[in-house]
């Protein structure tokens, strides 16, 4: 199956389908945009303006058990992951971004309850026709209508999304839904174009990586990390709502005789992610941990992976309360002697 | 505001040998936002500037400095740290001088009348944020905006942050040098916010707040960006014990909200940082405010008005209301 149109009058039955398969799209939850369940007969409305929390919170979720124990028991309990997700309205970077984190997670390692989730997922990606202020998704490798991660790109035609099976997954559920959907026509996929080529012109923002990862090293004591850092709150927005930012702490949580191991999000910005046993922090202030943070993305990822661990999708620049904005510091790196 | 007189003052500052560096406010780098600037040197305070985006409330930096430890032989820096700060500002500085969290002896404070904020957030509903920096001044007592290169007038009562309609204090409480003309306080808004949460029922208060710390992401900004949330040791990153789980839940979150919001009863001097920095939109002003309210309204205390005053939290006069001790 190729690419197929999906009239917007049929948007609600689509939807409507997809919500008995335990489908995710973006909402508004009391102020603030994350992925959220759509039960039977709940609209779905996708906008321009992306979630702030990321759906990477659905494959790694920021408190997750991983088993429960209980006193005198050697058995442990280890949740059920076999629930599978659709997710509606995923932005490219997001998913882009998902693709990337799966490196780490396939690493030295394979972690069963990344992969096993994202195994489970099924991406249905929405091209942005109107990029926000921050964005830079075409300085890292993206692109408004990138396809890397997703199984199903969506682009609103306007009376019309435009649907492109990407995967088995995705095919498949096209194939499904193939009675609401048309072929679509050379027209149609023209139309697409000029919609991506429309959107790359208006992201406003930009940055050039060349050079970044390999100037890094060399800039390890350079007086920028002081001045970029120097009115950092040290909150974890940046790397929480990150959707690249994959680290994590495992503690044991115990009530009585039962309790469960879970792990949850954690932020390299936060004093305590380096702290040790003896008290001695490897990285003291907030200027170690801003270095950190971008050595880690645009330089640490790249020799290891050969793929910058940032998708552009501004997030970080647009949620800092004191105005540390990423693609200034990176201009700052590329300025340094 | 005179920009020269402020830049002009600060040279004189940053140029003493007893200071370290003065906190100020530069443009930030692109729409409405304006950072925190370190001025360290003379030529530094070109960039300096106070304009209705300066909102935030930089005496959290204080107390966020992270001091390494002074190598064996060395003495540590004793010289001053040199501060800007607006009426809510100042009263931040005069409850950590009260709670002796700092000493007058290393701050040298810059008052600055303040004629009022804008929460650009109102502002980017009528006119989005733009990649250049736009330019905002004060024009009467209304907005002047520089946007796009066109000169827009936008009205007080459509961009005027809610702190600054509640605010009582416009003018440095503290300071060893004002620069600019004391303003004319002006009538303070009803606290439309805590009275809508107080017309609740009690199931409707759980509720309300139950909807609001679930969405907490546990980042602490609130924490950081509160001048008055500076404990060495926070209880929320003890691990041993673990008083509150770092997972991320109803009940965690609620445990920390709470344990901020009783800790700052009578010392919360209403700067509205916490609910600004915010990433999920928590109305944290409201629960602070409210408690802020019943201490004036019970105990008539206003923290934040004189650095000689007793704690509130650490005094007792024998008329005090306690008809609410269960």
């Amino acid at each position: 199956m190729s690419a197929m149109l999906l009239h917007k009058d049929k948007w609600s039955e689509f939807t409507g389908r997809l919500s008995g398969k335990n489908l995710w799209a973006p909402s508004l939850q009391g102020g603030i945009k994350k992925f959220a369940p759509v039960g039977e007969g709940d609209a779905v409305q996708l906008d321009a303006e992306n979630t702030a929390v990321p759906p990477k919170a659905l494959l790694f979720p920021q408190t997750e058990t991983l088993f429960r124990f209980s006193e005198g028991q050697e058995d442990l309990e280890f949740p059920g992951l076999d629930e599978p997700v659709i997710l509606l309205g995923v932005r490219p970077c997001d998913a882009r971004a998902m693709a990337i984190v799966e490196k780490l997670f396939r690493w030295d390692y394979e972690d069963p309850y990344y992969l096993k989730r994202r195994e489970l997922t099924t991406l249905i990606g929405l091209a942005c026709n109107e990029p926000g202020l921050n964005c830079f998704c075409p300085s890292v490798g993206g692109g408004p209508a990138s396809t890397e991660g997703l199984d199903i790109l969506m682009v609103d035609l306007g009376e019309s999304y435009l649907l492109e099976g990407l995967t088995g997954k995705g095919k498949a559920l096209l194939e499904e839904c193939k009675d609401l959907l048309e072929e679509a026509g050379a027209d149609a996929l023209q139309q697409k174009e000029q919609l991506v080529q429309e959107a790359a012109s208006k992201i406003r923002r930009s940055v050039d990586p060349e050079g970044i990862p390999e100037a890094l090293p060399g800039l390890w004591e350079d007086p920028l990390w002081q001045r970029v850092s120097a009115a950092c709150l040290g909150c974890g927005i940046c790397t929480y709502l990150c959707p690249t930012c994959y680290c994590f702490d495992i503690q044991d949580e115990l009530e009585g005789a039962v309790g469960r191991r879970c792990r949850m999000w954690d932020s390299c910005m936060f004093e305590e992610y380096t702290k040790h046993t003896s008290g001695h922090n490897p990285r003291p202030t907030r200027r170690e941990r801003t270095r950190n943070r971008i050595n880690h993305k645009y330089s640490y990822f790249v020799d290891k992976f050969g793929v910058i661990a940032c998708v552009g999708c501004g997030r970080c620049s647009n949620l800092c309360p004191v105005n540390i904005d990423l693609i200034d510091i990176l201009r700052q790196v590329k300025a340094a002697p | 505001m005179d920009l020269n007189k402020l830049r002009e003052t600060a040279a004189g500052i940053v140029s003493r040998d007893d200071v370290k560096y003065l906190i100020g406010w530069r443009r930030g780098t692109f729409g409405y936002r304006a950072a925190p600037y370190f001025v360290e040197d003379a030529a530094g305070v070109e960039e300096l500037i106070f304009s209705p985006l300066c909102i935030s409330n930089l005496a959290a930096y204080l107390t966020l400095v992270e001091k390494l430890p002074v190598p064996r032989g060395q003495e540590p820096d004793q010289r001053k740290v040199a501060l800007l700060v607006k009426g809510c500002d100042s009263r931040a500085v005069n409850q950590l001088l009260v709670e002796k969290g700092i000493k007058r002896d290393q701050l040298v404070v810059v008052g600055l009348p303040c004629p009022g904020m804008v929460d650009w957030k109102l502002l980017a509903e009528k006119y989005p944020e733009t990649e250049a920096p736009v330019e905002i001044s004060w024009k009467g007592d209304d907005f002047l905006l520089l946007y796009n290169g066109q000169e827009i007038v936008v009205p007080r009562a459509e961009a005027l942050a809610e702190k600054c309609r509640l605010c009582r204090h416009p003018n440095p409480l503290i300071s060893d040098v004002t620069v600019g003309e004391p303003v004319q306080p002006w009538a303070p808004a009803e606290d439309s916010g805590v009275a809508e949460v107080e017309a609740k029922s009690t199931p409707e208060r759980w509720a309300y707040w139950e909807e609001q710390f679930s969405k907490c992401i546990r980042c602490y900004s609130c924490r950081n960006a509160c001048p008055l949330c500076y404990c060495e040791d926070c209880i929320l990153d003890r691990l041993d014990p673990t008083w509150v789980n770092r997972a991320v839940n109803f009940s965690e979150n609620t445990a920390f909200h709470l344990a901020r919001a009783f800790h700052l009863a009578g010392r919360c001097i209403e700067c509205g940082e916490c609910e600004r920095v915010c990433p999920a939109g928590i109305p944290l002003g409201k629960l602070n405010r409210k408690l802020a309210h019943t201490v004036r309204e019970e105990y008539g205390f206003e923290p934040g008005l004189d650095p000689e005053a007793e704690p509130f939290q650490a005094s007792y006069k024998p008329e005090d209301p306690e008809e609410f001790i269960l």
